[in-house]
């Protein structure tokens, strides 16, 4: 609704920001090969062909990681998202693309939209996905069988709810980090950045 | 022992001569005529020795082969006599066997009546039966025993059938073969003389050949040579038609050497000549120049020298026209320096006479004022006095009739006084005026004083500044040696902050996170956790599989190595396992097969036995038939045979059973009087059927 007036809310750029992170994290999921591509199906998002899982089980992690994000960046409440590709053999983390949220806390619900074209943040968004894509060039291989996880980072006072519970950061030892665009809606701004393990070789 | 072995050799030699026909003697004969030598008789009688010997041995192998055939056949028909014999007993049993149930059956049938006895006897019945079955499986496994033997008997009859057949084969090819050789032989030895006869033919046309070739080639030879000469000459005779033309030149070319090196040497000189001059010439131009630069320089010295003497001149002049005493510039220095002095002075007193004059111009506009003063002062006494002297008059024209002169003495007397007071007055006045002079005299002085006091002063400021000036720089220094200090500990800070502002941001990008503020939360069923599980679970599957085969792998290996007595286990590729398995599963088929098909037969052949002779044979034991009737009237009643002597041979004897013992006379009558088996069997059988159908 909000995003056909002119203008971004809070709960519209909550609903953004939570549509991108659903098809970001899919496009690692598929670019990685965490799980196989043929698990995954070919939608247009955002003027561009992105990959979306087939998984039910995986659907369902997602959704439910997504619709609780969605409330968090209501609140404002949330700092960081994670997604942690871990080795199941060695149990070593591999990756970390990480995505650091700010939010404008003036802009509470009362308050009058912002002016920013829906069109402007897709193709912000746009530019991020695309970007995600081309790290693959540069990433190391994932040859062994490799799990991911999702991390919040939250404020500490915080209430946690009854299926999630705390974690450590899960940080890569002797890691190579690169910064990645942003994008903005005016009220909440995505910063993307990945870590991978520094190979023997480099 | 060659002698030896020579002489047999040339024995057997004769007798094959005497086989092979008179073309062989011809061939020996005719031999000589050739004018062969002792070894060529050797060496064809060495090679006949040998092909005879080969026959000799190929005779001796066939000769073995036949006699082993002939071995192979006996020892095949005894096996074939023992196992039809064998059978024969076997199927007897089997005849045997199958009379006694259809008995069974018949007293069954009779016994169904009796409850009691029937079930009794009923289940004896079963538990005979059950024995029979038994004994028919030890049967079946015995015949199976014997099946397989009499396969592996004929397997290998099969195999010496085709060696035999092999070998014979093999035999006629080489009489063929040696045949042909001999035909072969004959046929190359008389081409063999043909083809001397050719060489020798060629041969000769060859060397005809050859020394025609070379009396060819050296012809040749010679004929290249002399052209070769003929075309040496002709260049010569060329080249000294050449040479006479040129020597005709020869004299006029010495002229002309002669002219022209008297040219070069004068053209050598005069190149000496022309450098020398070019020299000569440079260096006068360059003289000229340095010349007319002098020239150029010496007329400027000598304008200056003009002007200078003009000034000099004229400085001379002034000194002349200034009347002093000048000669020298010191002079005019001192004197220019005393005249600055003078100016000093002049100027100071003009200083002061300015100064004095703007005090006395100052004391002339007082006394200006003074006098406009005492003028006023005067015009007022002035008029008092025209006043006074028109009331004088006044009273002068009253008094002229009356006494004025009182009031005149008394007004002139007032008039008078006026008057002294007024130059009293007017000298007060002179005095302070004085007075003021001199004060304005002290005055002038005292700021002259004051005024070269300040001079001195502001000396001693400026010496008081500059030490001032100096103590300001130290601090001034010491201030800047703080703020430069200041400064590089802010550069530090800064770099420092930096630093540190890099690594917060690089761990804020690892993802580090400051626990007072924020909390890191995910769910807790996340597919990481459930792939850890699943991982986790596989793995353990794994193990246990590994564990469950490494079992296997070991029993089979303890297993394969009981039943084989090799030492070394060896395990086939598993093409090889197939192949066998394949080739047991056949085998095995096979065996089922002719197990089946020998249980038709032997059962066939036994009842055929039982019902034809009236007793059924059963081997207990190895080597002990047991004979039961047809006609007998207990289960248990049955004769005991054993075979004694070698195995085939027949030979039988009875053994004591409980049975025999009734038949005593039949035996005594028919076994060891009449000792034959077939009649005392016969007897017993009749006897049986007697009591049979008595009762």
């Amino acid at each position: 609704m909000s995003k056909t007036l002119k203008g971004i809310t809070l709960k519209g750029s909550a609903e953004l920001v939570a549509e991108f992170f659903s098809f970001g994290i899919n496009s690692i999921l598929y670019q990685r090969g965490i799980y196989p591509a043929e698990t995954f199906t070919r939608v247009t998002q955002y003027d561009m062909s992105l990959q979306l899982t087939t998984d039910a089980k995986l659907k369902n992690y997602l959704t439910n990681v997504i619709s609780q994000l969605k409330e968090w960046l209501f609140d404002c409440t949330v700092q960081k998202l994670v997604v942690v590709i871990t080795c199941l053999e060695t149990n070593e983390v591999l990756e970390r693309w990480q995505f650091d949220l700010e939010c404008d806390k003036t802009a509470k619900e009362g308050s009058a939209p912002r002016e920013k074209s829906i069109k402007a943040i897709q193709e912000e968004i746009r530019s991020v996905i695309r970007q995600i894509t081309a790290t693959v060039t540069f990433l190391p291989l994932l040859e062994t069988a490799c799990a991911f996880d999702l991390l919040i980072y939250t404020d500490k006072d915080l209430e946690v709810p009854e299926q999630w519970e705390e974690s450590g950061p899960q940080l890569i030892d002797q890691s190579e980090e690169v910064r990645l665009r942003s994008f903005t809606t005016t009220i909440h701004k995505v910063n993307s950045m990945v870590a991978y393990k520094r190979t023997n070789s480099t | 022992m060659d002698d030896m072995e020579d002489t047999t050799i040339f024995s057997t030699l004769k007798s094959f001569k005497s086989l092979i026909s008179g073309p062989d003697h011809s061939l020996l004969e005719t031999e000589p005529a050739y004018g062969r030598s002792d070894l060529q008789k050797l060496y064809t009688k060495r090679v006949e020795l040998e092909e005879a010997a080969e026959r000799v041995r190929s005779h001796t192998s066939l000769l073995q082969l036949t006699q082993e055939k002939q071995q192979m056949e006996l020892s095949h028909k005894r096996a074939r006599i023992e196992l039809e014999k064998e059978a024969h007993s076997s199927s007897r049993d089997l005849q045997r066997e199958i009379d006694r149930n259809r008995e069974l059956l018949l007293k069954i049938r009779r016994l169904e009546e009796r409850e009691e006895k029937a079930n009794q006897a009923l289940n004896e019945q079963m538990e005979n039966n059950k024995a029979l079955k038994r004994n028919l499986e030890e049967l079946h496994k015995k015949a199976n025993v014997k099946d397989s033997k009499l396969t592996e008997a004929d397997q290998m009859i099969s195999e010496l059938k085709d060696e035999t057949r092999r070998l014979n084969q093999k035999i006629q090819i080489q009489e063929s073969k040696f045949s042909t050789q001999n035909l072969e032989i004959q046929a190359l030895q008389e081409q063999l003389d043909v083809q001397r006869k050719k060489y020798q033919d060629v041969s000769q046309r060859y060397q005809n050949l050859q020394s025609s070739h070379s009396i060819s080639t050296e012809s040749e030879l010679k004929m290249k040579e002399l052209e070769r000469r003929l075309a040496l000459q002709e260049q010569d005779s060329v080249i000294v038609k050449n040479m006479k033309s040129e020597m005709v030149r020869l004299p006029e070319l010495e002229r002309e050497i002669k002219r022209l090196r008297e040219e070069n040497c004068f053209l050598r000189e005069t190149k000496e000549n022309n450098s020398l001059l070019k020299e000569e010439t440079e260096g006068l131009r360059k003289k000229l120049e340095r010349v007319e630069r002098v020239m150029e320089e010496k007329l400027k010295a000598e304008l200056e020298k003009e002007k200078l003497e003009q000034e000099l001149q004229a400085w001379e002049n002034i000194g002349q026209a200034a009347g002093l005493n000048i000669r020298k510039p010191e002079d005019l220095s001192r004197e220019v320096i005393q005249i600055q002095q003078r100016e000093l002075n002049l100027k100071q007193q003009n200083y002061t006479l300015n100064s004095r004059w703007t005090e006395s111009l100052l004391n002339f506009t007082s006394w200006k004022t003074g006098v406009l003063e005492l003028k006023l002062v005067l015009l007022y006494v002035g008029q008092e006095r025209d006043g006074m002297r028109a009331i004088l008059e006044s009273y002068d024209s009253e008094l002229a009739t009356s006494e004025y002169s009182p009031q005149l003495m008394f007004r002139v007397k007032e008039a008078e006084d006026m008057l002294q007071k007024v130059q009293a007055h007017n000298t007060e006045m002179e005095t302070q005026l004085s007075k003021a002079q001199e004060e304005a005299g002290s005055f002038k002085l005292q700021v002259q004083m004051m005024t070269a006091e300040l001079e001195a002063l502001k000396e001693q400021h400026v010496s008081n500044a500059e030490k001032n000036t100096l103590a300001t720089a130290e601090e001034v220094s010491s201030l800047r040696q703080k703020i430069e200090e200041l400064e590089a500990e802010r550069q530090r800070l800064e770099e420092q902050n930096n630093i540190l502002e890099m690594r917060l941001e690089r761990h804020n990008l690892q993802g580090d996170y400051d626990p007072v503020k924020t909390k890191v939360i995910h769910l807790q069923m996340n597919p990481t956790s459930i792939a850890k599980q699943q991982h986790a679970e596989e793995v353990e599957q794994l193990r246990l599989e590994c564990q469950l085969l490494r079992d296997r792998i070991r029993k089979i290996e303890a297993g394969g190595g009981v039943t084989k007595d090799d030492t070394t286990l060896i395990i086939p590729p598993s093409q090889e396992i197939l192949d066998l398995r394949k080739q047991m599963e056949s085998a095995e088929l096979k065996n089922q097969r002719l197990k089946e098909v020998f249980q038709k037969k032997i059962q066939e052949f036994r009842t055929a036995c039982y019902v034809l002779t009236g007793y059924q044979i059963d081997i207990t034991v190895e080597n002990q038939y047991r004979l039961t009737s047809v006609y007998a009237e207990h289960m248990e009643d049955s004769l005991l045979f054993k075979s004694t002597g070698p195995v085939g041979s027949g030979s039988m004897q009875l053994l004591e059973t409980d049975f025999s013992r009734t038949l005593t006379g039949l035996v005594d009558l028919h076994l060891f009087h009449q000792k034959s088996i077939p009649v005392f069997l016969s007897a017993v059988t009749i006897e049986l059927f007697s009591r049979q159908t008595v009762t």
